[in-house]
């Protein structure tokens, strides 16, 4: 409806003539939403300014001039269509309804607004740029698509979760995720698996989605209230439309291939750099030269093949509309032994009742199933970590073992074979090839997903609804580590069973009461409660000691093990919330909404559970003000809001935080309970206040969007650290104690660079830039490579700095406060030394201590964004999305670990090692063991930082669309749309990053952050497919 | 029709707004998984369930912040690998314990943090066990006798592991009592006003620290029982951690004095008894299970395995003391405690590298009865000292192998050598090593941690069998920084009121 009136107002403006020439077209436009007629589209001669408007019931008359080919159909929210005439005098159009103007009207949360009235910060994404893609789950296609938003997947393992970060990292050890709503419910954000890394959004089919919202600003997602802290994600799926059936088959099958490998040494290489080693430590050398040069890397990458398939159906009556799809996928990573299947089918329904009651459901079930692996950075048998240390000069098989299935292991099972080498490698790791061929590590989740709703419209105007909405995760786990060799051979055999289910119900009632008051006023006023209960718990069985290796293979079967294990586990968290918002807009040009709402968390002491959160945002449509005359600005728009929200996703999900007292703990006397959680009874809400100012402005063929804003995030839920001398739990109580506070701009620009014949160029740009900066904290936190302290970006790495390689007599230099010091690599005088630059070779005094710590680099990156192109030529179109982010640093501990001083593999930098005195290098003298003092391996090492900037080309797409007229009558109407395509996802990368990908990240946390630690590289897909509809 | 419709609506309208008017309460939910301090000491089955969460602690502590992969912190096996890690006796073959063997440790490196930390939290659960306890038997939910038993065993627990913390990140007591100490926790934290009362507790003498050590120890061996076993602290332990901890203070007639007030323990004919269940030499033990235990990171016999039987073989016994030639080439643990392949020699005291249940020997009195011959010999009581030698000794050799005398050994420096010699021996593999290298660094008589074999390069077994050259490094003076452990770097940032001084150096 609103569509038509839209379609009337451009009637009025459009300005046309009508040129009596030659003939008469005449014809029919329809939809599938209006299949008796779409009233008001242009109907335009092309290369003309001749044209005409569609009557009320879709027919139009137009004189067509001679020599005109073609006739031009547009209307705002429809793609444009061009029709060729030939000798015809009628010409009907089905036109293609465009989803992207669509998004005029907005997803708010508990209802729709009109673009044109949104005061708050939303950024719409239409989900055709993505479903094609073939990708594991939707959001790691939204990476660079809003401004604001920033999407990063961290490594090529598919199951793994991309970290999603709206307006910057907005919680210190809470849960930094946005809230993700999907047709009006609260997902279930959470990874059940124990085994493997199962993204809990990869259960969605992303072909059934319509499109995105994403809510940043406080205004926009204070309705959302304390859920919303880190911004919210709103996700409506495909519905039905009245009209025939449309049956649409989607298919895409392709290959995914790691994007990078380490450099690492041959064979021979290795001989002697490892020889040298343990010569220059004293020692006599072990390793042997053996003619074989094996890379390891060889075996555990692979192309895997990758195939999507949808078939979806919709329609519907007048009264009743439905949508339903069955979605299969199957995709290969690019590490051996990793893959995911997904299996899926979604039914949404809508029925009219009467005009007064509407009733709908929307069911989702999926069936998803990955088989992962052990990539623990540091596990001996960890894929990436074993493949770039075992022996280059043995080989991976040993065909007369058939102990070992003919794999390179030592007789003994202990560690790979070594041979003709004297010792075997560091650490005996195991022979990574036989342990992903027998090695289980299966994931299976079923996840039911739906709501049911009601509507009634009780007077004019005022309509209520209620919802119930369900989201439950049967999680379930199977592992199994062979008994032989590797992981098993410790507990001879292990299988490890777990059914980790989560369920939620979500109940929300709104009543929404619409009201234009002398014609001016539009009031929309929602009032609203919801109540969530969501209910976490496992139950987990264990067997080692098998009789047999038979019994490991599919389940555990009872009898066959000699220990047995059982675990389990149970929480449950519960919100509830009452709501109300108003929005006000007079004329459409002043505009105002404000919201308040009183929520409530079990996760809080009794005391606190209950907390108030208002927001308020104001617009001002200055485009529409008498005196506002330009003819480049069509449309201005200044928008500001406030709002403060509380943040449920404390402590990561922990139920009871404030509750101090005594968990169960299995000691080897027996089971006892042990002091576990120190009392905070004093614990209260998180609070985030968001402020925002934005612009939003049409200006010839570009319009522009623009923010600036700032998120300050006090009394932080945090895991305060205690010093561990106080044998406090955890070493941290819960507390609020902390504030931190997001600033940023963001920037959106789209335009249609150039419509020239049919060649038509639109373009899509966002930018942002962000700053992070922790304003009050207890104490420094500290780990391993990071640390976060008051005044400074959360997460900076902090370490050791390296000064370089003493070419008199390659030692290492590190800062011992201002000081240069050496570690001298000398056999009986190893040791921290004095440096002295005039006399570089004298190491006859010690140095007062070691090297001293200080800060290295931020690592959250301070600016991102996206470029999308799309171009269309006849019945081609081609998208190109580039995708970059910058100024951030990245510890490279990969690399550091690959310059190792064991017996193990290194990268082949290592061959610029010191020698000789006088030699410049930055490798120093090779000392077996010394990895500690060389390397500084217990902090990060500014030898490894590096910066992380990058401009990525994230896909080319090229799409085919077959004509219509050749369609319709090769296949008699049986075949309506046909498009063909073949697109590479993640083809290049420009950096000046030294490691696999600037975008690898060991840690998704906030307070450990931007390492680079053995992941598995990130995957590039090469794919062909077909869209048809029938 | 239309009536019908609208009767349904109506009816659709009255649910609508009587659910609408019921408020459902999810947020009022309970813990499933915490008993609430107040709940906690209510019954004496409760309090003794509490009592096995301390031992547990100890046993099987957190590592790196969890307590899931616990790597047998403090008790359960770290401090038996550390111990023999920081000394020469045992060899590091791996990159595991490469820092401690190598003495490369600094504030942030994990193993000296994890140790102040799990031992910490130990001593945390004690003192909040000994709060409760009082309570407890004045409304009556402990008989006086319960109560003094629990008393006694925390009272055990938090001085076994202020000791290790001493040992590791103070310097010792036989160099100079009034050196810094440590913080010695005497109360509880267990509310968040207390953080700051805590804070405030700074680090004593190493001469205060003992003397509280002491006054723990002799409260605890005036409550405990006699007997019960190796798993629980009993009167026999408190007595010899006191042996031990005076050994330490070079209190030699006070050594004698507690020595003469144990009983019912017994030097086992077959040295590799105590390693093979319960038997009268040992005192005291963390018990490993199944089900508990340090896992396959941590544990004893993972890492100290020979792997042709299963093991990980990270560390072997080292060859220098292999082919030391006080170790007699006939001793029976030569055979007994050790295994061997081709890549080295192991111990053998811990032999379930699968189910990892192995004990972890804590007090032995073969101990206590080789600190009696210390104390005999200082106190020049030379043919005491030396029978009391010959009664760990000689059960080990062969009848045609002399015993020792105090004159075939050259008068108190010999005996004392000999003493020292056997007890490397005997407690191969036990974590003891580093104790001695500590006090006697202390007293002057060692000069820190001797030189070791070469770390991972020692790989074949010809290094203990020929004579093959044995490269040797990491050894540590005992006045460089690095003879005590720097105190976790967290330790200092994370005290906001008060933090304690780093060890000088770090």
């Amino acid at each position: 409806m609103k569509k038509v009136l839209l379609g009337f107002a451009l009637t009025l403006i459009t300005v046309f003539s009508v040129v009596a020439q030659s003939r008469t077209v005449t014809g029919r436009v329809t939809s599938t939403d209006e299949p008796d007629g779409v009233p008001g589209v242009n109907v335009q001669v092309k290369g003309s300014t001749v044209g005409a408007i569609t009557d009320l019931d879709g027919t139009y008359s137009v004189n067509v001039p001679d020599g005109s080919t073609a006739l031009v159909f547009s209307f705002v929210g429809y793609l444009t269509q061009e029709v060729a005439i030939g000798n015809r005098t009628v010409v009907d159009v089905l036109l293609a309804p465009d989803v992207k103007t669509l998004s005029e009207v907005v997803v708010v949360g508990y209802g729709t607004q009109e673009r044109r009235e949104v005061t708050g910060s939303v950024t719409s994404i239409d989900n055709a740029a993505i479903e094609n893609l073939v990708t594991p789950s939707f959001e790691s296609q939204l990476a660079g698509r809003a401004p604001g938003v920033q999407i990063t997947t961290p490594s090529g393992i598919l199951g793994a979760r991309p970290i999603i970060r709206i307006r910057g990292v907005n919680s210190l050890s809470g849960g930094a995720n946005p809230l993700i709503v999907i047709d009006g419910v609260p997902l279930v954000d959470s990874d059940r698996s124990s085994v493997n890394a199962s993204n809990p959004l990869a259960n969605i089919n992303p072909a059934d989605i319509e499109s995105f919202e994403v809510l940043k600003d406080g205004s926009a997602t204070a309705i959302f209230g304390s859920r919303a802290a880190n911004g919210v994600i709103l996700i409506t799926t495909k519905r039905g439309s009245t009209g025939k059936a449309q049956v649409s088959y989607n298919v895409s099958m392709g290959v995914n291939e790691e994007v990078n490998r380490f450099q690492v040494l041959n064979g021979d290489q290795f001989v002697t750099i490892a020889n040298e080693k343990v010569t220059n430590a004293g020692g006599t050398g072990n390793a042997v030269q053996s003619g074989v040069n094996t890379n390891w890397q060889d075996f555990i990458f692979r192309n895997g093949f990758a195939q999507q398939h949808n078939l979806s159906i919709r329609g519907g009556s007048e009264a009743t509309k439905y949508f339903f799809s069955i979605g299969f996928t199957d995709q290969e990573s690019a590490i051996i032994a990793n893959d995911l299947k997904r299996y899926s089918f979604r039914a949404n329904i809508d029925h009219d009742i009467s005009r007064r009651v509407r009733i709908g459901a929307t069911t989702a079930y999926s069936y998803t199933e990955i088989n992962g692996l052990n990539n623990g950075a540091n596990s001996l048998s960890g894929a990436v970590y074993n493949a770039t240390r075992n022996l280059p000069n043995v080989p991976i098989f040993d065909s007369e073992n058939t102990a070992f299935d003919g794999f390179n292991v030592q007789p003994d099972g202990s560690t790979t074979g070594f041979a003709p080498n004297l010792v075997g490698p560091d650490n005996n790791i195991p022979n990574v090839a036989f342990a992903l061929t027998n090695n289980i590590y299966r994931n299976r989740v079923h996840r039911i997903n739906g709501a049911t709703f009601a509507e009634l419209d009780i007077v004019e105007g005022l309509t209520a609804r209620s919802q119930i909405g369900i989201d439950l995760t049967l999680n379930d786990d199977f592992q199994s580590l062979d008994p032989r060799h590797g992981d098993g051979r410790g507990s001879n055999g292990f299988v490890f069973m777990q059914m980790a289910p989560v369920f939620r119900w979500n109940w929300t009632n709104t009543l929404n009461y619409q009201k234009i008051v002398a014609e001016d006023h539009t009031f929309n006023v929602t009032l609203g409660t919801e109540y969530q209960y969501t209910n976490f718990y496992n139950f987990s069985a264990q067997g080692t000691d098998f009789s047999d290796r038979f019994y490991i293979q599919r389940n555990l079967i009872s009898g066959s093990y000699n220990n047995q294990f059982s675990g389990g586990g149970f929480s449950d968290i519960g919100f509830d919330s009452y709501f109300g918002r108003v929005n006000y807009s007079y004329r459409g040009k002043y505009l105002a909404t404000v919201t308040a709402r009183n929520d409530g968390m079990s996760q809080l002491p009794a005391d606190n559970r209950r907390g108030w959160f208002f927001g308020g945002s104001v617009g001002w449509r200055i485009s529409d003000e008498n005196f506002f005359n330009s003819s480049v600005i069509s449309d201005m728009k200044i928008r500001t809001s406030y709002a403060e929200v509380g943040n449920t996703e404390i402590l990561d999900g922990q139920a009871f935080p404030y509750a101090g007292g005594f968990g169960p703990v299995l000691g080897g006397a027996g089971a006892g309970i042990g002091y576990s959680n120190v009392a905070n009874n004093a614990l209260g809400w998180e609070r985030s206040a968001k402020f925002n100012i934005g612009l939003d402005m049409t200006v010839g063929q570009v319009t522009l969007m623009l923010d600036y804003f700032t998120n300050d995030v006090t009394d932080l839920v945090l895991n305060a650290p205690t010093a561990s001398s106080l044998g406090v739990p955890g070493n941290s109580i819960s507390q609020n104690i902390g504030s931190l506070i997001n600033r940023g701009f963001e920037l959106r620009a789209l335009a249609k660079v150039m419509e020239r014949g049919n060649f038509i160029w639109n373009t899509d740009f966002n930018f942002s830039f962000i700053t992070n900066e922790v304003t009050n904290l207890i104490s420094p936190i500290t780990g391993t490579y990071n640390r976060t302290e008051e005044g400074r970006p959360m997460a900076e790495l902090y370490g050791f700095t390296w000064m370089g390689v003493n070419a008199a007599n390659g030692n290492p230099l590190y800062l011992r406060n201002d000081d240069v010091i050496q570690y001298n690599l000398q056999q009986g005088a190893l040791g921290w030394r004095t440096y002295d630059a005039n006399n570089p070779g004298d190491v006859s005094t010690a140095a007062a201590g070691g090297p001293t710590q200080d800060f290295l680099g931020n690592t959250l990156p301070k600016w991102y964004g996206g470029w999308t192109n799309n171009f269309s030529y006849n019945n081609f179109d081609l998208e190109i999305f580039l995708r970059y982010s910058g100024g951030n640093f990245i510890m490279n501990e990969s690399y550091r670990g690959l310059l190792g001083q064991g017996f193990s593999n290194n990268h082949v930098d290592i061959l610029n090692r010191w020698t000789e005195s006088g030699q410049t290098t930055d490798i120093p003298r090779l000392y077996s063991g010394q990895d500690q003092n060389m390397w500084q391996t217990s902090a990060s090492n500014s030898r490894f930082v590096e910066k992380g900037d990058f401009v990525r080309v994230q896909n080319i797409v090229l799409g085919y669309r077959l004509p219509s007229q050749w369609l319709s009558s090769t296949f008699n109407g049986a075949i309506s749309t046909a498009r063909f395509f073949a697109q590479v996802q993640n083809p290049f990368i420009f950096t000046g990053y030294t490691g696999l990908d600037p975008e690898l990240n060991q840690f998704q946390g906030q307070l450990s952050f931007g390492v680079d630690w053995n992941v598995a590289p990130i995957i590039r897909t090469w794919s062909l497919g077909l869209n048809v509809g029938f | 029709m239309k009536m019908k419709i609208s009767t349904k609506i109506k009816a659709g309208l009255t649910g609508f707004a009587f659910m609408w008017a019921s408020s459902c309460d999810v947020i009022d939910t309970l813990p499933a998984t915490i008993i609430p301090d107040a709940e906690a000491f209510a019954t004496a089955a409760r309090i003794e369930s509490i009592v096995f969460g301390v031992y547990e602690a100890a046993q099987r502590g957190f590592f790196n912040g969890s307590s899931v992969n616990g790597r047998g912190y403090p008790f359960g096996a770290a401090t038996v690998q550390q111990g023999d890690m920081r000394g020469e006796d045992m060899y590091n073959d791996q990159l595991f314990y490469e820092i401690t063997y190598t003495g490369t440790y600094n504030p942030n490196t994990a193993n000296n943090n994890n140790m102040w930390s799990s031992l910490y939290r130990v001593i945390n659960r004690a003192n909040i066990t000994l709060e409760g306890l009082e309570p407890a038997l004045s409304e009556g939910v402990l008989t006086q006798d319960q109560r003094n038993r629990y008393r006694g065993e925390m009272l055990f627990m938090r001085a076994l592991s202020h000791h290790e913390v001493l040992i590791h990140f103070a310097r010792p007591y036989t160099d100079d009592p009034g050196s810094m100490g440590i913080p010695y926790r005497i109360f509880p934290i267990n509310d968040v006003p207390l953080v700051t009362e805590g804070e405030a507790v700074g680090r004593t003498t190493v001469g205060e620290d003992y003397a509280q050590l002491i006054a723990d120890l002799d409260e605890a061996e005036q409550l405990l029982p006699e007997g019960g076993g190796m798993a629980r602290a009993n009167k026999g332990a408190a007595i010899g951690l006191k042996i031990r901890v005076k050994q330490h203070m070079g209190d030699w007639q006070g050594v004698l004095t507690e020595f003469a007030k144990v009983t019912g323990y017994a030097v086992t004919a077959n040295p590799a008894a105590p390693f093979r269940g319960t038997s009268t030499d040992n005192i005291f033990s963390f018990i490993n299970s199944a089900e508990s235990n340090g896992t396959v990171n941590g544990a004893l016999p993972a890492m100290y395995g020979n792997p042709a039987d299963g093991g990980r073989g990270l560390v072997k016994v080292s060859p220098l003391i292999w082919r030391s030639n006080f170790w007699h080439p006939e001793d029976t643990r030569r055979e007994l405690l050790t295994s061997r392949n081709a890549a080295g020699i192991y111990s053998a005291k811990y032999i379930d590298p699968i189910t990892r249940a192995d004990p972890t020997p804590i007090l032995r009195y073969s101990e206590l009865v080789l600190t009696a011959a210390e104390a005999n010999a200082r106190l020049g009581n030379l043919d005491v000292a030396v029978t009391l030698l010959n009664s760990v000794r000689d059960r080990a050799l062969p009848a045609s192998v002399p015993s020792f005398t105090a004159a075939g050994l050259g008068g108190q420096e010999g005996v004392l050598t000999a003493i020292f010699n056997e007890k490397r021996i005997e407690f191969l593999g036990e974590g003891r090593r580093w104790p001695d290298i500590h006090r006697l660094s202390g007293e002057g008589r060692m000069d820190g941690v001797p030189a070791k074999a070469s770390s991972r390069q020692i790989g074949n077994l010809d290094f203990y069998t020929t004579d093959r050259v044995i490269p040797t490094d990491h050894a540590i003076a005992y006045s460089s920084n690095a003879f005590i452990w720097p105190i976790p770097l967290e330790e200092i940032l994370t005290n906001a009121t008060a933090p304690i001084p780093q060890n000088p150096g770090y």
